[in-house]
C-alpha cells in the first residue's frame, strides 16, 4: 500500500481535488497487535500486552491471550498502543485553505443556523484528512462556525470513501457561540438588560419549537414544516447536547444557569475560567471541552501559564473535562489538528498528571462527545481504532507508525510525505 | 504687517467695561462717528493680597489699572482721582493664568504648491481663524481664571503654527501672538478619515523626517540654484520653504500620546536639533528618568481618569491592573515631573469640560505638586515658554491687566474665582453674595376689604437672589367686633413673585387665607424705596380681584425668632449658587472622586505600569555558576551531561565540567536540569505599538520598526517566560518592500533602547506572493510585477549612491542630492550594511528574488517562512541564503499549499541553515517544542534541532558571535529547562539575559501574588469611594491600540482581514 501512495504521488499535480491515499478495506482476517505498552485508558497501562481484534472491534486484550485461526500478528515490541485520538472541536473537512473561500464552507449566512449540518459539507477528499490522522487523531468532532446558533456538529473517523464511511455520531451537539447569548457593556444595568433580552429571544425560539413540535405532532395536516424549528427538537427533548463556546466566567455561569432553566444538556467549549465555575459545573454535571492549551491568556494580568495549567486546576476542581487541540479558528485549525497530542503534553508539563493528560484526548473526549460506548480507551466491545506509536504519544518526535480504523488499515501517507517524497527524489538526481 | 503689530510693544488697551463698541480710541485705527465718547477707564483694585508671582506676595496691596495694562501694584498706594475702586478686601489676587494648548482644525488655506503629502503642512497658521471667531467657551475658561489660551493646529503629522489669544471680547484685542510654535506629531491623525499614507504610525514617523530631510534639501537646492543658474530650477515649495525658515529657529511642539512617544519625541527632534517642547499625555510618570533626561518643557494634561468601572466582580475581572494604577498614580504626574526638574505647563489639553480645570490642579497639588510650581505652570511658565512674559504671566506695571481675583489661595479647593480681567475687561465669574435685599423680613398690615378687617403678616424671604412670600393672617376683625382666633393660622403662598429694584410684584388668592376674603387672584405691589441716607420706605397696594385698589400699610416685625427662622430659610444653596451665572464654576465645588482626594504613597510605580511589572530593574548578578546541568551548548562541545556553566559581568567565561568556583561567586545548583542558550525567534511582531505595517506604499523602506519598540507588551514578558531571549521583530508582509526591523532582547523591565539588541545589524522586510499584490488599486498585482518593483528599487537605489558619490566628491553638475530614507536604506543593502528578510513562500518567487538580488551582488539575509524551500533547497544552497521557517504551518492560503513539516529537515539536509521561528505571540512561548518537529518530520538530530531555535536563527541575524550558543565570551543568556529541552512535557524554569535572571518560576510567584494583592487593594479603593458620579464615558481608543499588534496582511491569523484594523480604527475615531 505504501508503494501504491508513493506512485501515485509522482503523478499528482499541486491543485489536488483528491487526496491520493486509499481508505482502508473492511477487517476480514482478526489481527493482534503485541508486544508494546498498551495504554487502555481505563485501567493501568499493559507493558508487553496484547490486543486483539475482529470485524473492527476489539474482542480481547491482555497478555498470553488466546488467538483465533489466522491472526494475524503485528508486532509492536518497544511500540506503543493507544486508543485513537480524539479532537472535540475541528473544521476538519469544511475547510480546505482557510483563506480561500470557494474551499470555506464553515459559516453560513446569517446568525440563525440550527439546522445546518456539518457533516453534509464535509469532504471526504480534503488533504488534511490524511495530515491529521497521520498524527494519530483519528476522530474529530467537525462544527461549523458563526456568531450564534452555529449549526449541528458530527463526530467523524478520518478515514472513509463518504462521509456515512466516517459517521459516528450525527448530530452530536447542536453549537452555539454563548456570548451572543451574554453581551458585554461598561454600563453593569445596561449590560443585565440586554443579556435579559437575549436570553428571552432564546426562550422564545425553544417555546415556539415546542409549540412547532406539539402541533406537528396533533395536527400535521395544517402545521408547515419548518426546517429552523424542527431542527431543535432533539435539542429540547434532551437528546441533543447544545455546544455553548464561553470562555469567561460569567459567560460560562450564564450558559449552565441558561441550559437548566429549559431542562437542556450542555457542554461548555473554550472553559478558560470554567474553574471558577466548579461548584456550578459538577452540580449540574456539565463538562468542559478546553478550547486549546497553546492559547495566550485573555486578560494582560493573567499569570503567564493561566491557559497551561487551566487543564490540572479543572481536574484538582473535580470538573470533568477534555482537552481540545487547534478547534476550527487560525492560526491553524484543522491544518493544525496532528498538534492535538501536545496540547494535552503541555498541561502536563504544567502539572496535569501524564495519565490524565492522555485520557483528556482519549476517553474523556469520547464521554462528552457520547461516543464512549464506541472509542476513546482500548476495551472489549469498542472499535478497533488505535494507534501505534515508537514513543510517548504526547512527546513530538514519536511517529504513528500503524493506525487502525474499526479494524480498517489507516493509510498514513498524506501530501506531506507524499512531497517530501516528491523532492527527496528531486535531490537524488542530482 | 499683522504679525509686527502685534507683537511690538502691546499699545494701551482700550477698556471695555460696558461692552458698547466705543469706535474712537487711541488703541485702534477707526473713524469717529458723531461725538466722541470716551470714558474713564481706569480702575484701582484695593486692599488684596496679590501673588505678584509664584513665591511673592504683597499683602493688602494697590493695583492701579489703566487702558488695559497695570500701571502700578504696591502697598500704601495713593489712588490717584477719577479712579474707580474695587473694594478687594481678603480678596487674592493671581495673574490671569495661561492655558498653553488647544487645538482648532482649521483648513489649508494656502494656496501655493505645498508638500506632496498632505499631512505635512507647516505652512499653516491658526492665527486668522482663531482671531476672527470668538473663542470657544471663552466663559467657561475664564471661570477658571484662564485669561489666554495657546491654539494649535488640529491634525496632520507636520501640523502648522499655533497662535495665543486672550480671553475678552474684543476682537481687535483677541490674537496676543499671531505665531507662537510649530506642532508636530508622529503618528496618524484622528481626525478625518485614515489616509492611504502615511497609515501607520512608523510611517508617521518617517514621513516627519523626509518632510524635515527634504526642507533641508530645498534649502541647498535652491542654493546652489543661486549660484548656478544653467542648473535646472528647484520646484517652488511653501511648505519646505517655511520649515526652512523655522527648523533653526523656532520651537517645535511634539504632540506625546503616551510615555513611549515622548520618548522618540526626543529621539527625531535631536535628530534635526530642533529646539522643542513636549505636549505630554498624563503617562510621563511610567519612564520619568528618561523622560526627565531629555530635559524638555512639558505640557502636562490634567485629565486625570476616572475610576474604572469594578462594580460588578465580573467589571472588575476584566479591568486590569494597568487602569487601576494608572487612576491611582495619575494625578502624580505634574508633581513627578515638577520634581524631576522640568518645567511644566497644565493645560486643559484633553479635559471634557474646561470648568473642570482648577478642581484637577488642585488635584494635583494636593497629589504633591507644589503650589508655587502649579502657579508657575499656569502663569510664568508659560509665558517665557511663549515669549509673552513682558506682556502676561505676572502682576507688575507695564503687564497686561489680565488678572484673577478669587477670595482665597487659588489652589485651596474651598476657593472661588471671583472675577477674571482680561487685558483691562473685567469679567464677574461669581457675584459677591447679593446685599440683603432690605424688603426681606416680615411686614405687619391689615386689610380692610368688604368691611372685613383682617390683619395680616407679609414675609418676604429671600434666597438664591430670589424672593418669595406668603401672607399669614394674624387675626381678622369682623364689623362687630366679634374676635375670632385661628388655632392654625392660614396661609397663602405669593405667586409670580418679581423683585425689581424699586417694586415688588405679586399675586396671591385672599380665600386661602379665609373664606371671607374675596376669591381670585389679587395683585400686590410692593414699592420700594431705598433712599441714600435713610432706611427703607415701602408702599404697598394690593389690586383685588374685582379691581378696587387697597393701600396697605407696611410696618416692619422683628422679633428674634422670626428673623432666625428667615436667615435660615435664606441660606444659599452652595450647589445653586451660581447655577445661572456660570456653570464652570459649580465643579468647583463638587466633591471630588475619591482617588483625588485618597493620597497613597504606598502604590508603586511599576515597570511596565501593570501586572508582572517591576519596581527596580532587574540586578547585575557580576558572577554566577550554574553547576552539575546537561547542558546543551550548540557549540563543538555539543552536550554535556552534569557540566558546569561559569558566567561573570554578562558574558559567559566557561562551560565545562566540574568548574571550581571563584571567590564571590553565586553558585546555582541544578542537577537534573537542562540548560541551553537562550532561545531566538528570527520572525515576531511583538513588542512594538507602530503598527507592524506601513502598507500605504508599495516600498516603505524608510519606516522603522525601532522607532517603535513597546518595552510595556505583556507578551515580552509571557515569551521570557517560555525561554525567549532574542526576537527579530519584523515590519509585516503588506508591501514588496517593506521596512527596516529591530533585533531585541527581552529585557523585561529596561527602557525601550534597553531592549534594543545593539550588535544586531540592521535588516529590512521585503515580501512577496500572496500578500503584497492583493491591494488591486496599486502596483504591483502580481508575481511578475513585484519582481520588479525590487529590480526597479535596488536600480534606483544604486542610483542614488552614485548622485551622493559624485556630490560628496565635489561635482556640481546636478542639483544636491535629497536624503531619501528610502533609497539610502535600500542603497545599505547593496553595502552589506543592511540585511534583508524576505517573507516567500513559492519556489518561483524565491528563485526569481534570489537572482534579481545577485545581479546586484546582495546576499539576501535569510528568507522568512519559505515554506517551498525544499522544492529549491539547492538553488537557496547555491546563492548562500538562509532558511528561517514555521514548522508545520499550512494550508491557510493558496501559496502554503505545499508547506510540509519536513520542510526544514529537507533543507537542513541540504546543508542550509534553518531556523524555526513564530510569526506569532502564543507560539513564541515554545519555540523549543517547535525545534522538536524538525526530529519528528526527517529526522533531524536533536541537538541540530535545537539549533533550529538557537544557534541557527543568530546566524541568521549576523548575531551568532555574541549569542546562539553556549561559549566562552558570548552573552550569557540562557534557559534553565525543568528536562529534556526539546520534550513537550518540559517547562521553562529560568531564563537569564546578559548574566541576569529576568524569570524564574520563584519570582514569577511572587510578582503574581503581589499583583493580585495589588489589584484587590485599588478595586475596593475604587469601590470605597461611592458610586463613579457622571455616566459611563467611552474612552478614547488609546494611542497604543489604534494598532495591529500582528501582521494583519498574513492571513494565518485571519483571515480577509488584512489592513482590516487599519482602515476600521478611523471609523471609530472619527466619533
Amino acid at each position: 500500500m505504501r508503494l501504491v501512495t508513493s506512485l501515485l504521488g509522482l503523478f499528482t499535480v499541486s491543485i489536488a481535488v483528491a487526496h491520493d491515499q486509499i481508505p482502508g478495506a473492511p477487517q476480514t482476517v482478526p489481527i493482534v497487535i503485541e508486544g508494546g505498552t498498551i495504554h487502555i485508558i481505563d485501567g493501568p497501562d499493559i507493558e508487553n500486552g496484547q490486543v486483539l481484534f475482529e470485524n473492527g472491534k476489539i474482542t480481547a486484550v491482555g497478555k498470553r491471550l488466546q488467538l483465533p485461526d489466522r491472526t494475524l500478528q503485528v508486532n509492536a515490541s518497544g511500540k506503543h498502543v493507544y486508543p485513537g485520538l480524539i479532537e472535540c472541536m475541528t473544521d476538519i473537512g469544511l475547510r480546505e485553505i482557510s483563506a480561500v473561500d470557494e474551499t470555506d464552507d464553515r459559516t453560513e449566512y446569517g446568525n440563525f443556523n440550527p439546522n445546518a449540518r456539518s457533516w453534509v459539507a464535509v469532504n471526504p477528499d480534503s488533504e488534511l484528512i490524511p495530515v491529521a490522522r497521520a498524527g494519530g487523531v483519528l476522530v474529530g468532532m467537525t462544527a461549523p462556525r458563526g456568531r450564534y446558533l452555529r449549526g449541528q456538529s458530527a463526530v467523524l473517523y478520518l478515514d472513509g470513501w463518504t462521509v456515512s464511511d466516517m459517521a459516528l455520531r450525527a448530530p452530536a451537539a447542536l453549537c452555539v457561540d454563548w456570548s451572543y447569548l451574554h453581551p458585554r457593556s461598561s454600563d453593569d444595568k445596561k449590560q443585565a438588560e440586554q443579556r435579559a433580552a437575549k436570553w428571552k429571544e432564546l426562550d422564545e425560539l425553544l417555546e415556539q419549537a415546542r409549540l412547532y413540535r406539539d402541533a406537528r405532532h396533533d395536527r400535521p395536516e395544517q402545521t408547515e414544516v419548518n426546517v429552523r424549528l424542527e431542527s431543535l427538537l432533539p435539542l429540547i427533548d434532551g437528546q441533543l447536547p447544545l455546544l455553548a463556546a464561553a470562555d469567561s466566567q460569567s459567560a460560562i455561569e450564564s450558559a449552565v444557569a441558561y441550559a437548566q432553566t429549559q431542562d437542556l444538556k450542555l457542554i461548555v467549549y473554550g472553559g478558560y475560567e470554567a474553574d471558577a465555575c466548579a461548584a456550578l459545573l459538577k452540580r449540574f454535571k456539565v463538562p468542559v471541552i478546553v478550547a486549546g492549551v497553546y492559547r495566550l491568556p485573555r486578560y494582560r494580568d493573567d499569570p503567564y501559564d493561566a491557559s497551561y495549567t487551566l487543564p490540572e486546576r479543572l481536574r484538582q476542581a473535580g470538573v470533568s473535562f477534555a482537552i481540545g487541540g487547534s478547534g476550527t479558528v487560525s492560526p491553524g485549525g484543522a491544518a493544525a489538528m496532528r498538534n492535538l497530542p501536545y496540547h494535552a503534553a503541555c498541561a502536563a508539563a504544567y502539572g496535569l498528571p501524564h495519565d490524565e493528560a492522555l485520557r483528556s484526548i482519549t476517553l474523556s473526549a469520547a464521554e462528552i462527545l457520547g461516543v464512549e460506548d464506541r472509542i476513546g480507551s482500548i476495551k472489549v466491545g469498542k472499535d478497533a481504532s488505535l494507534i501505534i506509536t515508537d514513543g510517548d504519544i504526547l512527546e513530538t518526535e514519536s511517529h504513528v507508525t500503524d493506525a487502525y480504523i474499526q479494524g480498517r488499515v489507516v493509510d498514513l501517507g498524506s501530501r506531506h510525505k507524499m512531497l517530501y517524497e516528491k523532492y527527496q527524489r528531486k535531490y537524488r538526481q542530482r | 504687517m499683522l504679525r509686527s503689530f502685534i507683537s511690538s510693544v502691546l499699545p494701551l488697551l482700550l477698556i471695555l467695561v460696558t461692552g458698547l463698541a466705543v469706535a474712537q480710541s487711541p488703541t485702534a485705527a477707526d473713524p469717529i462717528v458723531g461725538l466722541r465718547d470716551r470714558r474713564p477707564t481706569a480702575h484701582a483694585l484695593v486692599g488684596a493680597d496679590v501673588v505678584t508671582q509664584p513665591g511673592s506676595l504683597i499683602r493688602n496691596a494697590t493695583i492701579l489699572i489703566e487702558g488695559g495694562a497695570i500701571l502700578a501694584v504696591s502697598k500704601d498706594l495713593n489712588v490717584p482721582a477719577g479712579f474707580q475702586v474695587i473694594d478687594c478686601q481678603g480678596k487674592r489676587v493671581y495673574a490671569g493664568l495661561i492655558d498653553a494648548f488647544s487645538e482648532l482644525n482649521v483648513p489649508l488655506a494656502d494656496e501655493q504648491p505645498g508638500y506632496w503629502n498632505s499631512n505635512v503642512m507647516p505652512q499653516r497658521n491658526v492665527s486668522v481663524a482663531a482671531a476672527k471667531n470668538p473663542i470657544d467657551q471663552a466663559a467657561k475658561l475664564r471661570s477658571q481664571g484662564i485669561t489666554s489660551r495657546l491654539v494649535a493646529p488640529q491634525g496632520g503629522i507636520i501640523k502648522g503654527t499655533s497662535c495665543v489669544v486672550q480671553l475678552g471680547s474684543d476682537p481687535g484685542q483677541r490674537l496676543l501672538s499671531a505665531k507662537s510654535w510649530h506642532h508636530l506629531q508622529l503618528t496618524v491623525p484622528r481626525t478625518g478619515s485614515r489616509p492611504r499614507y502615511p497609515n501607520s504610525p512608523m510611517g508617521a514617523t518617517a514621513l516627519l523626517r523626509q518632510s524635515l530631510y527634504d526642507a533641508q534639501w530645498y534649502s541647498r537646492a535652491w542654493t546652489a540654484y543661486r549660484s548656478q543658474p544653467t542648473l535646472p530650477r528647484p520646484e517652488s515649495n511653501r511648505a519646505l520653504q517655511v520649515l526652512v525658515d523655522a527648523i533653526d529657529v523656532d520651537t517645535f511642539v511634539i504632540d506625546a500620546q503616551n510615555e513611549r512617544m515622548a520618548i522618540r519625541a526626543g529621539k527625531v527632534a535631536d535628530e534635526f536639533s530642533l529646539k522643542w517642547i513636549l505636549r505630554g499625555s498624563g503617562r510621563e510618570y511610567r519612564q520619568l528618568a528618561e523622560i526627565a533626561a531629555m530635559n524638555r518643557a512639558v505640557l502636562v494634561p490634567v485629565n486625570f481618569p476616572e475610576a474604572p468601572k469594578v462594580q460588578s466582580a465580573e467589571a472588575a475581572r476584566s479591568t486590569s491592573l494597568q487602569d487601576l494604577l494608572h487612576w491611582d498614580l495619575a494625578p502624580q504626574n505634574p508633581a513627578r515631573l515638577h520634581e524631576a526638574g522640568l518645567t511644566i505647563c497644565l493645560t486643559t489639553d484633553g479635559l471634557d469640560d474646561p470648568g473642570k480645570f482648577l478642581a484637577k490642579v488642585r488635584v494635583a497639588v494636593q497629589r504633591g505638586l507644589d503650589a508655587d510650581a502649579a502657579l508657575a505652570a499656569v502663569t510664568t511658565s508659560p509665558a517665557m515658554l511663549l515669549g509673552l512674559d513682558s506682556q502676561v504671566g505676572r502682576v507688575r506695571r507695564g503687564m497686561l491687566a489680565s488678572l484673577v481675583i478669587c477670595d482665597g489661595d487659588l489652589w485651596d479647593s474651598k476657593t472661588k474665582v471671583k472675577e477674571c480681567w482680561v487685558a483691562g475687561e473685567r469679567f464677574v465669574v461669581s457675584p459677591d453674595k447679593q446685599a440683603d435685599d432690605s424688603l426681606a423680613g416680615q411686614w405687619k398690615t391689615t386689610l380692610r376689604a368688604d368691611k372685613v378687617e383682617t390683619e395680616l403678616t407679609l414675609e418676604l424671604n429671600q434666597a438664591d437672589g430670589r424672593m418669595s412670600g406668603q401672607v399669614e393672617v394674624v387675626e381678622a376683625k369682623r364689623g362687630r367686633g366679634k374676635k375670632e382666633t385661628e388655632s392654625t393660622p392660614k396661609t397663602a403662598k405669593l405667586g409670580n413673585v418679581v423683585r425689581g429694584r424699586d417694586r415688588l410684584t405679586a399675586m396671591l388668592d385672599l380665600k386661602e387665607i379665609s373664606p371671607e376674603l374675596p376669591p381670585g387672584q389679587s395683585q400686590l405691589t410692593i414699592l420700594t424705596v431705598d433712599a441714600a441716607s435713610a432706611a427703607i420706605e415701602v408702599f404697598a397696594s394690593l389690586r383685588l380681584p374685582d379691581g378696587k385698589l387697597l393701600d396697605l400699610r407696611m410696618q416692619r416685625q422683628t422679633t428674634a425668632a422670626t428673623e432666625t427662622a428667615v436667615s435660615v430659610d435664606a441660606e444659599p444653596d452652595e450647589s445653586k449658587e451660581d447655577g445661572q451665572s456660570d456653570e464652570a464654576e459649580k465643579d468647583q465645588s463638587e466633591p471630588q472622586s475619591i482617588a483625588e482626594v485618597d493620597v497613597n504613597p504606598s502604590t508603586p510605580t511599576l515597570i511596565p505600569l501593570g501586572a508582572y511589572g517591576l519596581t527596580e530593574r532587574v540586578s547585575d548578578q557580576p558572577t554566577v555558576l550554574f553547576r552539575g546541568a546537561t547542558v546543551w551548548t550548540c557549540d563543538q562541545q555539543g552536550k554535556l551531561e552534569e557540566a558546569d556553566v561559569l558566567v561573570r559581568d554578562g558574558k559567559i567565561v566557561a562551560v565545562a565540567p566540574s568548574i571550581e568556583a571563584p571567590k564571590g561567586c553565586q553558585v546555582i545548583d541544578v542537577y537534573g536540569k537542562h540548560i541551553t542558550p537562550g532561545l531566538i525567534d528570527c520572525h515576531s511582531h511583538m513588542g512594538t505599538d507602530g503598527g507592524v505595517n506601513e502598507s500605504g506604499q508599495a516600498v516603505t523602506a524608510e519606516v522603522r520598526i525601532g522607532d517603535f519598540i513597546d518595552n510595556t507588551d505583556i507578551q515580552i514578558f509571557r515569551q521570557l517566560a517560555g525561554g525567549l531571549t532574542t526576537s527579530n521583530i519584523l515590519h509585516g508582509s503588506a508591501n514588496p518592500i517593506g521596512g527596516q526591523n529591530q533585533v531585541v532582547k527581552l529585557r523585561w523591565g529596561e527602557t525601550m533602547d534597553g531592549l534594543r539588541m545593539r550588535e544586531a545589524p540592521a535588516g529590512i522586510k521585503f515580501a512577496l506572493g500572496e500578500n503584497v499584490k492583493r491591494s488591486q488599486s496599486r502596483y504591483p498585482n502580481t508575481r511578475m510585477g513585484v519582481e520588479q518593483v525590487i529590480r526597479d528599487q535596488l536600480l534606483a537605489a544604486r542610483e542614488y549612491q552614485t548622485h551622493w558619490r559624485n556630490w560628496e566628491q565635489g561635482s556640481r553638475d546636478r542639483l544636491p542630492p535629497r536624503v531619501d530614507l528610502q533609497l539610502q536604506a535600500l542603497a545599505e543593502v547593496q553595502r552589506g550594511e543592511r540585511w534583508i528578510h524576505c517573507h516567500s513562500y513559492r519556489q518561483d518567487e524565491i528563485v526569481a528574488t534570489l537572482s534579481v538580488l545577485e545581479e546586484f551582488g546582495v546576499q539576501i539575509g535569510t528568507l522568512q517562512h519559505i515554506l517551498e524551500g525544499y522544492k529549491i533547497a539547492d538553488r537557496m544552497a547555491k546563492h548562500g541564503a538562509m532558511a528561517s521557517a514555521f514548522s508545520d504551518w499550512w494550508a491557510y492560503k493558496f501559496e502554503v499549499y505545499d508547506a510540509i513539516p519536513y520542510n526544514g529537515a529537507v533543507m537542513h539536509d541540504q546543508g542550509i541553515v534553518v531556523s524555526f521561528n513564530s510569526d506569532d505571540r502564543e507560539l513564541a512561548r515554545h519555540l523549543n517544542t517547535e525545534a522538536a518537529k524538525a526530529t519528528k518530520y526527517g529526522a533531524v538530530p536533536e541537538e541540530e534541532a535545537l539549533k533550529f531555535v538557537t544557534l541557527n536563527p543568530a546566524k541568521q541575524l549576523r548575531i551568532d558571535q555574541y549569542v546562539g550558543s553556549l561559549a566562552p565570551g558570548k552573552h550569557a543568556d540562557l534557559v534553565i529547562w525543568s528536562g529534556r529541552p526539546l520534550s513537550t512535557l518540559t517547562r521553562c524554569e529560568q531564563t537569564w539575559i546578559d548574566g541576569k535572571k529576568y524569570f524564574d518560576l520563584e519570582k514569577e510567584r511572587q510578582l503574581r501574588d503581589r499583583d493580585a494583592d495589588l489589584k484587590a487593594r485599588l478595586i475596593q479603593k475604587v469601590l470605597n469611594g461611592g458610586p463613579p458620579t457622571g455616566k459611563p464615558k467611552r474612552d478614547k481608543v488609546a494611542e497604543e491600540d489604534r494598532w495591529d499588534r500582528f501582521d494583519a496582511f498574513c492571513t494565518a491569523h485571519g483571515s480577509g482581514q488584512a489592513g482590516k484594523k487599519q482602515l476600521e480604527t478611523s471609523k471609530k475615531e472619527a466619533k
